[in-house]
């Protein structure tokens, strides 16, 4: 900012002659300041490209201050930076002196990369996300090269925290010092080939508020219990049927005996529920899963659980539940099907207050002891009964009373 | 393993090869009685007679033609070009018959025509010409480059078994400058690309002669990292490795001794800038000697071939780019 007067200490910018990436010759006329006491143009100091203007119009800017950068090592007949742009369309037009709205050729990178920058620098810069003006170029005439570019990344992951007076961070931790240099926002990575970018979809997002706000609510904990499914297995051969509706019978009976385990939580309110309303989550692939309720599934025998679960399950998947159908449960089985995992800690389905996860059934070696008291090794399909619990509204020890229940009612099965 | 010059090498390679199989012979001007106008086939005639080692006379459309018919026989000849440059004279023996026989009528013509080429010795205009460029733009003609000496000779191997009629580049002014280890007996070097030296500043991609010239150009510039294709086989091209070297380096240089215009380095430039465009963080840029017959006086013979000098300065004007 030159001084336009001697009582002058600052000026407004009034208007730019020439944009970024212009050519400039030294006196020609390169911007108009106002001052209280004068308008007037200012010449330009240098021939040379403009690389940088930092005070916008409207701007005020002391007598001294920095208005703009002019690279004078610049080529006078080098296309303008914004003329490279429709290059790419594979006809070799001559570069015009307007520039060209950027072709859809260059698809949606946010990144930004100047139409200036070689294609492996832009290519470089797509991928990593960084916007290119942030990197210094040591090429020629201050051009960015791919080793700036790659100089620029790799300090970028070194960035450790600037030695805090603080107890040390733990080396996953994501904190670090601010540096007083506010970086830009995150870009979002952006679709390279092969990657798919789309948005989380309604059923998705449902369920992530659901996960997340139960998470919120309730002191969850889960506790574990392994149960011996012999007793089960014969009938369940027999029948043609999978553990499910076995283990969903049990879990009522034991329900039953443990009333505090089949009730709502709302606030500091809690229901304990007579009818057992209880859940099945079914699975419906990659969109999401819906929790169908059997309402007052106490009514039901094991062979009467099976259809009914059935059938909601096949209601679920073609999208035909109605709205009753998933509201009023007050205890959940989650059961992801057979693909090997053993034991999970499942989140409860508020506003219920536990939720029991059956992973796999694995064929292991236990120690039975027989009616004489002597203990020998048997292969049992043995599973684990993983379940999650409220602790705002049940302790441990309930928890552990409900599952020893279960088990024995699984173990027991068939005995009258 | 014996160290051999180039000239050596390809002597070698005819030599064990006419031992291994009785169908080939070697025809060309003085290559039999006087051993070659540069001794390459010195020796030959005595060890293999005069059917074997044939004397011509001062007609390249006939030693060519003669090629061909015996080729298309079940013959394997291996015919030499005094001087590469005198191969305009067999030009259309060579293109128009053996190029498009198998095309045309299903024949296969194995022949291999070798072409001392190149110059920087004042050979003049008619002795020191790189006329690879004709060949590569003629199809059914595989174009062969070896810089050195275990090349020349597991590539001559290559070439005399290969089905089609193959041109064999050997640069002549390598012949005895350049030395180094040469397996014995029989082998074939495959017909693709060698990296001569890697790096990953810059890639400096160059054939036959020009190869030494980048390699002692770039040993020590500026402290850069710049790798070195030797391309040895200009048909085939060896796009992977030319493409690869691109992705890693990004900056390209590209020699050619011979004249600019639609040498085989404009080819690799062609392709660098279609199919290694994003891997680009600066123009290609291509040393070449002019488009002028190559001079016999020294320096004016100095100011057109590409000097080590030029190389560099065009490394340098990249690197810095």
């Amino acid at each position: 900012m030159p001084q336009m007067g001697v009582s002058v200490a600052e000026g407004t910018v009034v208007a730019w002659h020439k944009r970024v990436g212009d050519w400039v010759n030294a006196d020609e006329p390169l911007v108009e300041i106002s001052t209280d006491k004068v308008d007037t143009e200012v010449p330009s100091p240098a021939s040379g490209r403009v690389l940088e203007i930092l005070a916008d119009v409207e701007q005020t800017v002391a007598v001294g201050g920095l208005l703009a950068r002019i690279g004078t090592d610049a080529v006078a007949g080098d296309p303008h930076p914004d003329e490279h742009l429709n290059g790419d369309s594979g006809d070799a037009s001559p570069p015009s002196t307007q520039p060209e709205p950027a072709p859809s050729g260059q698809r949606g990178e946010t990144a930004k990369a100047h139409s200036h920058h070689s294609p492996v620098v832009q290519r470089i810069a797509r991928k990593e996300g960084i916007d290119l003006d942030r990197v210094s170029g040591t090429g020629r005439g201050g051009r960015v090269r791919k080793q700036d570019v790659l100089a620029f990344i790799e300090q970028r992951s070194a960035e450790p925290s600037n030695g805090s007076s603080q107890a040390p961070l733990h080396s996953d931790s994501p904190y670090r010092e601010d540096t007083g240099e506010r970086p830009a926002p995150a870009q979002p990575p952006v679709a390279g080939s092969g990657e798919q970018v789309e948005r989380l979809s309604r059923m998705r997002r449902s369920i992530a508020e659901h996960m997340l706000h139960s998470l919120q609510v309730a002191a969850h904990c889960t506790s574990v219990s392994e149960a011996d499914m012999s007793a089960i297995e014969t009938e369940r051969e027999l029948l043609g049927l999978s553990y499910l509706p076995f283990i969903a019978r049990c879990v009522i009976d034991a329900l039953q005996a443990h009333p505090s385990l089949n009730a709502t939580l709302d606030g500091e309110q809690l229901t304990r529920h007579r009818d057992v309303n209880l859940g099945i989550a079914v699975s419906l692939g990659e969109d999401g899963l819906i929790v169908p309720v059997i309402h007052r599934a106490q009514e039901l025998s094991h062979q009467g659980l099976a259809t009914r679960i059935g059938e909601l399950a096949e209601r679920a998947r073609s999208g035909r539940l109605s709205p009753d159908e998933v509201h009023g449960g007050t205890f959940t089985i989650t059961n992801p099907g057979s693909f090997g995992t053993l034991m999970s800690t499942p989140i409860i389905n508020q506003p219920q207050v536990a939720i029991l996860d059956l992973e796999a059934v694995v064929k292991r070696p236990v120690v039975v002891t027989d009616g004489a008291g002597r203990d020998s090794l048997a292969i049992r399909p043995m599973s684990y009964l993983c379940l999650s619990w409220d602790h705002r509204a049940l302790d441990g020890a309930l928890a552990a009373q409900f599952l020893g229940t279960l088990r024995r009612r699984i173990e027991r099965w068939g005995d009258v | 393993m014996p160290e051999m010059t180039y000239l050596q090498a390809i002597s070698d390679a005819l030599r064990e090869e006419m031992r291994a199989d009785e169908r080939v012979f070697v025809m060309g001007e003085d290559v039999g009685a006087f051993g070659g106008a540069f001794k390459v086939t010195d020796g030959l005639q005595d060890e293999f007679g005069s059917d074997r080692v044939m004397d011509t006379p001062l007609a390249e459309s006939a030693i060519l033609g003669t090629a061909v018919g015996a080729a298309v026989v079940g013959l394997r000849p291996v015919c030499e070009m005094q001087f590469a440059d005198f191969i305009s004279c067999g030009f259309d023996q060579l293109v128009n018959v053996a190029g498009k026989m198998h095309y045309r009528q299903g024949l296969a013509v194995p022949i291999t025509v070798r072409l001392p080429s190149g110059g920087g010795f004042s050979g003049g205009p008619f002795h020191s010409q790189n006329p690879e460029a004709w060949f590569m733009h003629s199809p059914g003609i595989k174009v062969l480059a070896p810089s050195t000496a275990e090349d020349a000779k597991g590539l001559l191997i290559s070439a005399i078994r290969d089905p089609n009629p193959v041109c064999f580049c050997e640069h002549k002014h390598l012949y005895r400058r350049v030395k180094g280890e040469v397996p014995e007996g029989l082998y074939e070097t495959p017909m693709s690309a060698r990296v001569a030296r890697p790096g990953s500043d810059l890639v400096v991609i160059a054939y036959g002669a020009m190869v030494w010239s980048a390699l002692e150009a770039t040993e020590d510039l500026d402290g850069a990292s710049i790798e070195v294709l030797d391309l040895r086989s200009l048909v085939p091209l060896d796009e992977a490795a030319i493409l690869d070297s691109v992705a890693r380096c990004s900056k390209v240089v590209v020699v050619d001794e011979a004249n600019a215009t639609c040498a085989a380095g404009a080819q690799v430039a062609a392709l660098i800038a279609q199919r290694g465009f994003e891997d680009l963080d600066g123009p290609v840029v291509r040393v070449a000697t002019p488009d002028v017959p190559i001079p016999f006086s020294p320096p004016l013979e100095r100011a057109v071939l590409p000097q080590v000098d030029d190389i560099k300065e065009a490394c340098r004007e990249l690197l810095a780019y």
